[in-house]
């Protein structure tokens, strides 16, 4: 563990290094408060510090005002070191950010015993934020695929739009589904079946740029979001995530499993300012034309050339087949 | 050692009994003590309050350090004295910290060979 000294005077500097040294800790020693601030407001700097109270260009309560102040991003554990014992400056101590207070001359043992108190108290941050960013990674993606979720997906491809109208260039939405997967489930199980939407999350995941979206819009329904993407090559890459699906049957415990994907793709400027819903809806129509067509192929939501939508009898029976 | 003006045995025990440490410790002291006690004397000389305040300050914490009690409770009396500007008091205290330390550099060079033991 990193930890930073701060104490003007060199005697107290060396006694508390070695002592700390001899501990196990990794220590920056430092003259002055303002060299302390700076260190522990680096976003990578110690998060333990023990700073002298009375130092030159800026004191410990200073300092710990400092750094609470500038809010750094992980939590700093600071205890001032003061020969001073007044029940005033304990409180004026505390009262500035410190979280614990040791007079000089310390005692070696409980100089280690109260910073193993500050570890204790960093450690338990660091589950704390672990679970915080467990709990958010969980609110955001797909379980089984780890894709981003629907609701996320909806966000992005939201504010993906307006930047693209801002910009004049096109966003293409491809609304994706793997065909007879049903099937799949039935033949092979629904751990199989698991396993193939997992490695189609790999493949199409695999086929897309590190900035463009993909993520689990239902069952086995993906929705693919290409930014910028210059309308000539929107079919072709459309092509190209069709075929990583397709190419080779998908490795699974109860053997390869041959899987194909229809597509419905949508490119944004052709479409206007139409809402969101409007749009997904339209892909969704190409994709239903992509299965009507006999499957594993890409449609093109077009709005000149307006695919006809299925009936809502006939809708409804193409997605019991997909 | 009678009237030990630095307590060896309670040194050690803060120190881990770590002698390097202890060496290494009275090393920095025998350089900079001098300067700062020079230094405490001019402000004493010219009445400066803060400065006085400042320097018996670093030189209690460097006499803590060496658990020499004696001399910092005389360092800590300035240091009072120069936070409560009692100028009139600034001569008097010098002078029997000025003594103390007197004492404690003679009894540094007999502390040496013995931590180097």
């Amino acid at each position: 563990m990193r930890i930073l000294i701060a104490d003007d005077e060199s005697m107290s500097r060396k006694l508390l290094q070695k002592t700390l040294e001899r501990a196990g800790y990794e220590v920056t020693a430092v003259e002055n408060g303002r060299l302390a601030a700076e260190q522990l407001c680096l976003a990578d700097g110690p998060r333990l510090a023990l700073l002298d109270w009375v130092m030159p260009e800026m004191d410990g309560p200073g300092v710990c005002r400092e750094v609470r102040k500038r809010n750094v991003q992980s939590y700093v554990y600071m205890v001032l070191l003061t020969s001073k014992e007044s029940k005033e400056d304990v409180v004026a101590g505390l009262e500035s950010g410190a979280d614990d207070y040791l007079t000089k001359p310390f005692d070696p043992e409980e100089l280690k015993a109260r910073l193993r108190t500050g570890l204790r108290i960093l450690s338990l941050e660091d589950r704390l934020i672990e679970a915080r960013e467990e709990m958010r990674f969980q609110a955001t993606h797909d379980g089984l695929t780890s894709l981003w979720n629907r609701g996320v997906m909806m966000d992005l491809l939201g504010r993906e739009l307006a930047r693209s109208r801002r910009e004049n260039v096109s966003t293409a939405i491809l609304m994706c589904d793997l065909d007879h997967f049903k099937s799949v489930n039935d033949t092979y199980g629904h751990a199989t079946g698991d396993e193939v939407l997992k490695e189609t999350a790999k493949r199409l995941l695999a086929s897309v740029r590190s900035y463009d979206f993909v993520g689990r819009y239902g069952g086995e329904e993906f929705l693919v979001v290409l930014n910028n993407c210059k309308p000539p090559f929107a079919l072709a890459r459309a092509e190209e995530i069709r075929r990583a699906i397709s190419q080779k049957p998908m490795p699974s415990s109860s053997g390869p499993v041959p899987v194909t994907m229809s597509l419905g793709l949508l490119l944004s400027h052709e479409w206007g300012f139409r809402p969101l819903e409007e749009l997904l809806h339209e892909a969704d129509v190409a994709l239903y034309a992509a299965k009507a067509a006999g499957r594993n192929c890409v449609k093109l939501a077009s709005p000149n050339t307006s695919l006809v939508a299925p009936e809502p009898q006939e809708q409804a029976h193409i997605r019991m087949r997909r | 050692m009678p009237n030990a003006i630095i307590n060896l045995t309670e040194l050690l025990a803060r120190v881990e009994n770590d002698r390097e440490l202890v060496r290494e410790l009275l090393s920095i002291f025998k350089d900079e003590f001098p300067g700062h006690l020079q230094a405490l004397r001019e402000a004493v000389d010219s009445m400066d309050g803060d400065r006085v305040t400042a320097e018996a300050h670093t030189l209690k914490g460097m006499l803590s350090n060496l658990a020499a009690t004696s001399a910092a409770d005389a360092a800590a009396r300035l240091e009072q004295l120069g936070r409560n500007r009692e100028v009139s008091k600034f001569q008097e205290a010098c002078s029997s910290f000025e003594t103390v330390s007197k004492d404690l550099l003679q009894q540094l060079d007999v502390c040496m060979p013995e931590v180097r033991g």
